[in-house]
């Protein structure tokens, strides 16, 4: 135990594991080359175990054979960093007063978990948040909140450990920085809105999840829609059972990414014999499995999944198609509509291979909705480069007296129902807008910290700095 | 009394130097006007410019240089591009097309050349094939594009730009009525591209236009086609039109007569357009950024010189030299402030000046700060950073406009003037300290200046300032994610330019700790700070190679070399360090 303790007592092992994070971070930066950022991410720095690529070091022109490093990945380096860190301060910054002093300084550490703890609930924020002048005063108050909360926690410190109070200050913001990121890394949510003008949309597409979704619409009133989630597509070979289809759904293949749909009469006759006989899009597309996107170049996958269904009382086949995310007219910016229509028992289900959907909800329950009154895109005089671009929107909540209309624009995005709108992208002619919508709930916790190192290590350096020019006098 | 007239001298010499070359050469009113001619406005890729500032931008893209060398003379760019413009048969002859690469020249026809520059002539006959080339070249994925693919379209962009901007100013009166409709699609096609809008927002229009479309309206033809419409011609476009007619024909007079009408009545119809104009030609003439870097050069030997054979002298004289080179920098870096509208940060380009300048303040500080104890380690450190980026700055001012306007994305001045000028400054401490570690390696190794005080004293400097590396990338960086956070809401992305800035943290962290743990004394502390500039210009310079998302604003190919030539001469110098201590000619310090 004492050895274990020792171990982590160590510089040398803060030493020992950043070096280890620069090689990984090094190792990452590097194969986004030609993997997905998210890719990387997963194999490398949301990860215990990172498996880094050789060939990633060399240039892609070389032959290098397709082997992999394991490597300690970002969470491990985290996880150790943080005993280490915690080790080192328990045994060497004890608290070094006795007394009022003591007792002084207990009340500002815990006035300053509460400031904290205020900023990151956002305690004295409107529910609704655009601005309509510059990101200046914006980012400066939340600077300023940030500020407050570091003061108090280096007066404590200073209360608790005298000269050694700015070390222990910027110690506990690393900390606090690398916490809130690893709750980001497990909770944030990524997700799109595209809106054409004059168009309501009430749901989001989630980036990273996928479903198959069959909506059967024969009902006068209402329509009926049965979802199939990511995690039991990617269950290659078995066959999915779902109440509320008439048919059952083997997988034959999930595809991480899949090529642009292309006509079957320009594929080469050799590859076409390998290419499966589907009914739907499939019989006149060619639509197959691909690499992987570069991160480096912002494109995003297309994933497809390769399915057939059985009559679930005779269990003859019914097709076999590819779905694919191709198909999904909010993946190609409203460029076309493709669903794919399976008609079983007389019911027409129109079939979307499509990013997760979830429908908007304020955090008291009450749906609500976005409407785009108008996309504008201005651009420099003489040139084609973007000078701006701005989503003008309708929120409307009835449930929480909501009706606002807001200006989404670059740089500045619309806060509400603990998700942030950003302006991200446009559909052609523009016709239309692409929100980014992001729900991060320890958002406010880089700014917190950002502030709290700031003012320890400031505070440390001027100390030592000052000592050294007094003593040189 | 000796050092301040030591001093006095010092600064008189940097006066004279800075002025030389500002005032303009003489014209007499029967030659033609063309230093009046380079104070006209004129918008090119979305900003206000002096004619000046656009006719040098261009003959940059072209070959380099901010001059026309023929036979021996230097021609203005404001005189080669009017030339140009108007169709001058000399405009033929001028050597402007610089292309370097043999495969490019041997595909071509060419004949390899001292200085690499051709003119229009001798690439008339091969436009044919460069076209060919360079449309395969752009069909390919960028992957499948080989080197001379890439400067194929190097080149052919360069020819490109050359021609629109030649369209731009075309006099579409001539034209035949059949071609009439054909020229009208054309001028419609051209205005999606880059070119320059001469004609400013006046009474009769309001937009920046073109003067080839300006013109075409008033069409004889056109006129009679559009029957009862009658189109107003516009009288800045007409007048325009009769200066380079007058140039092409070489009536100075009556160019110099339109040239006062053009700007009399745009002086009386939109008075607006000359804002700035004059103080940015001035800026243009003063080159305030390459005459610092030698002035720096001249403080870098100086301080050398001194410091090696402690000459305190010397080494004051270079400091003062250092200050007032300093102040024009800074003085250019609030004009570009002043001309662009952006904080002083903004690409590639300015980053370089910007690292320039404080790292030269940082220098002064040090001097400042350290006092005896600095014996002109500031200067040294300073100055050869100064001298450096300036060259560097030099080299990648060759895209053309530094003052170009900024991507929506990127275009908000809080987080140009927060994020960026702190990690910029994060950047420049760590190559500062890298410098001074140099300094310390060579000194040890190289020479017996190296003593006990002095080892302390430069392990303090570089303790020091990479403390404060510490603190400003940090803080710069976790900026940037705020950024991020705030434009797109994502705080970190690991996204490769924010990975370098990260490394750039953990690099000092790391140096900081095994400080503290007592893994490393003076020798180690240096070699390591060496290792912080390599990690730095990874970060600042490698990233971009990797031709990465919107953090790239920056990409050239020949950084590639210069990078590979500084990382691997910054690991001989390591090496050179490692070499055992009792071999050091300043022995164990």
């Amino acid at each position: 135990m004492k050895r274990l303790v020792n171990f982590f007592l160590s510089l040398k092992l803060t030493v020992v594991l950043l070096s280890l994070s620069m090689v990984l971070i090094f190792a990452g930066t590097l194969a986004q080359v030609d993997q997905g950022i998210w890719t990387v991410m997963d194999q490398y720095f949301r990860c215990f175990l990172a498996e880094i690529d050789l060939h990633v070091f060399f240039p892609r022109s070389m032959n290098i054979p397709n082997l992999w490093i394991p490597f300690p990945g970002g969470f491990l380096i985290g996880w150790l960093l943080v005993i280490n860190l915690i080790t080192v301060h328990w045994a060497s910054f004890k608290v070094q007063t006795n007394g009022g002093r003591r007792i002084a300084g207990l009340v500002f550490m815990g006035l300053g978990v509460i400031v904290t703890l205020g900023v990151i609930l956002g305690w004295g924020v409107a529910p609704v948040a655009a601005t309509d002048s510059d990101a200046f005063w914006r980012v400066f108050l939340r600077l300023g909140r940030g500020t407050l909360a570091a003061v108090v926690l280096y007066i404590a410190c200073v209360l608790l450990y005298r000269k050694r109070a700015g070390m222990v200050l910027l110690h506990g913001g690393i900390l606090f920085l690398l916490v809130g990121e690893f709750a980001t890394a497990l909770c944030a949510v990524e997700a799109t809105m595209t809106i054409r003008e004059g168009e309501t949309v009430n749901f989001i597409d989630h980036s990273q999840k996928m479903e198959l979704a069959f909506i059967e619409t024969s009902h006068p009133d209402f329509d009926t829609t049965t979802v199939i989630p990511q995690r039991d597509l990617m269950k290659k070979g078995t066959t999915l059972h779902p109440a509320g289809l008439p048919f059952d759904i083997k997988i034959h293949r999930y595809m991480i990414n899949s090529n642009r749909p292309q006509p079957k009469e320009g594929i080469p006759e050799h590859i076409l014999a390998r290419y499966p006989q589907y009914e739907g899009y499939g019989s006149r597309l060619y639509v197959a499995e691909q690499s992987e996107v570069s991160g480096i170049k912002g494109l995003r996958n297309a994933p497809s999944v390769d399915v057939e269904l059985f009559d679930r009382t005779t269990g003859t086949s019914l097709g076999r198609y590819i779905l694919s995310l191709w198909f999904y007219p909010n993946f190609v910016n409203r460029t076309w509509d493709m669903p794919t229509q399976i008609t079983v028992d007389g019911k027409t289900y129109t079939t979307y291979f499509r990013f997760h959907r979830e429908y908007l909800k304020s955090p008291s329950g009450n749906p609500f909705s976005v409407t785009l009154h108008d996309f504008v895109h201005e651009k420099y005089e003489g040139t084609q480069m973007p000078k701006d671009f701005a989503s003008q929107i309708h929120l409307v909540n009835e449930g929480d007296n909501v009706d606002r209309e807001l200006r989404i624009w670059m740089n500045n995005p619309l806060r509400y129902a603990r998700r942030t709108f950003y302006q991200s992208g446009y559909l052609p002619d523009d016709s239309g807008t692409v929100l980014q919508v992001v729900r991060n709930d320890s958002w406010m916790i880089p700014y917190l910290s950002c502030m709290i190192v700031f003012v320890g290590m400031a505070a440390q350096f001027i100390q030592s700095l000052g000592r050294y020019i007094r003593r040189g006098v | 009394m000796r050092r301040s007239l030591i001093n006095l001298l010092v600064i008189g010499f940097a006066l004279w130097f800075f002025q030389s070359g500002v005032k303009p050469p003489m014209e007499a009113p029967s030659d033609f006007q063309l230093n009046a001619f380079g104070h006209l406005p004129v918008k090119f890729g979305g900003r206000k410019k002096p004619v000046d500032t656009f006719a040098r931008n261009l003959l940059t893209v072209l070959s380099d240089k901010q001059t026309v060398r023929l036979d021996g003379e230097k021609v203005s760019a404001v005189q080669w591009l009017l030339d140009s413009i108007c169709g001058r048969p000399a405009a033929l002859d001028y050597p402007v097309f610089r292309i370097e690469n043999l495969d490019v020249l041997s595909s071509l026809g060419l004949e390899e050349r001292p200085r690499f520059r051709y003119t229009y002539r001798d690439l008339l006959p091969h436009l044919g094939t460069l076209d060919t080339a360079a449309r395969s070249a752009f069909g390919k994925e960028d992957r499948q594009r080989d080197l001379y693919d890439k400067q194929i379209m190097k080149v052919a962009n360069k020819i490109y730009l050359f021609q629109n901007v030649l369209s731009a100013f075309e006099d579409p009166s001539g034209i035949p009525e059949e071609q009439l409709i054909a020229t009208a699609q054309r001028y419609m096609q051209l205005e999606n591209y880059s070119i320059p809008l001469i004609i400013p927002p006046n009474s009769g229009n309001p937009r920046w236009r073109p003067l080839m479309s300006s013109l075409l309206a008033t069409h004889p033809e056109l006129e009679q086609m559009m029957g009862n419409h009658k189109i107003v011609a516009d009288p800045l476009a007409q007048h325009m039109a009769a200066m380079l007619t007058a140039y092409r024909e070489g009536d100075a007079t009556r160019f110099n007569d339109e040239l006062m009408d053009y700007g009399r009545r745009l002086q009386s119809d939109n008075p607006a357009t000359f804002e700035k104009l004059s103080f940015e030609v001035f800026y243009n003439r003063l080159g305030a950024f390459m005459k610092s870097a030698q002035l720096y050069l001249i403080v870098f030997m100086l301080s050398l010189f001194g410091w090696l054979f402690r000459k305190e002298r010397l080494v004051d004289a270079a400091r003062t030299l250092m200050i007032f080179a300093f102040i024009p920098h800074t003085l250019a870096i609030v004009a570009r402030v002043f001309l662009s509208g952006y904080p002083p940060v903004t690409n590639l380009y300015s980053s370089a000046i910007f690292i320039g300048w404080a790292a030269v303040g940082a220098g002064i500080v040090i001097e400042l700060t350290f006092r005896k104890k600095a014996a002109g380690m500031g200067n040294l450190a300073g100055s050869i950073a100064g001298f450096l980026t300036l060259l560097v700055a030099h080299f990648l001012a060759g895209d053309g406009d530094t003052m170009e306007q900024m991507r929506a994305v990127l275009d908000t001045r809080f987080w140009l003037t927060t994020h960026v000028i702190t990690i910029t400054l994060g950047y420049m401490a760590t190559f500062v300290a890298g410098i001074v570690a140099v300094f310390y390696i060579f000194a040890g190794v190289l020479t017996r200046r190296l003593d006990e005080e002095t080892g302390e004293n430069l392990y303090r400097m570089m303790y020091s300032t990479i403390c404060f590396a510490l603190l400003l990338s940090f803080v710069g960086t976790v900026l940037g994610g705020l950024w991020a956070d705030d434009s797109w809401g994502r705080f970190w992305g690991w996204d490769p330019k924010e990975n370098g800035a990260l490394m750039i943290v953990i690099w000092n962290a790391i140096l900081l700790h095994a400080k503290y743990g007592k893994s490393i004394a003076r020798r180690g502390f240096a070699l390591m700070s060496v290792g912080g500039g390599i990690v730095t210009a990874w970060s600042w310079f490698g990233v971009n190679q990797l031709s990465v998302g919107l953090h790239s604003y920056g990409f050239t190919q020949s950084a590639s070399f210069w990078l590979m030539v500084f990382v691997l001469s910054q690991f001989a110098i390591i090496m050179l360090g490692l070499v055992p201590q009792r071999f050091w000619k300043s022995g164990r310090v």
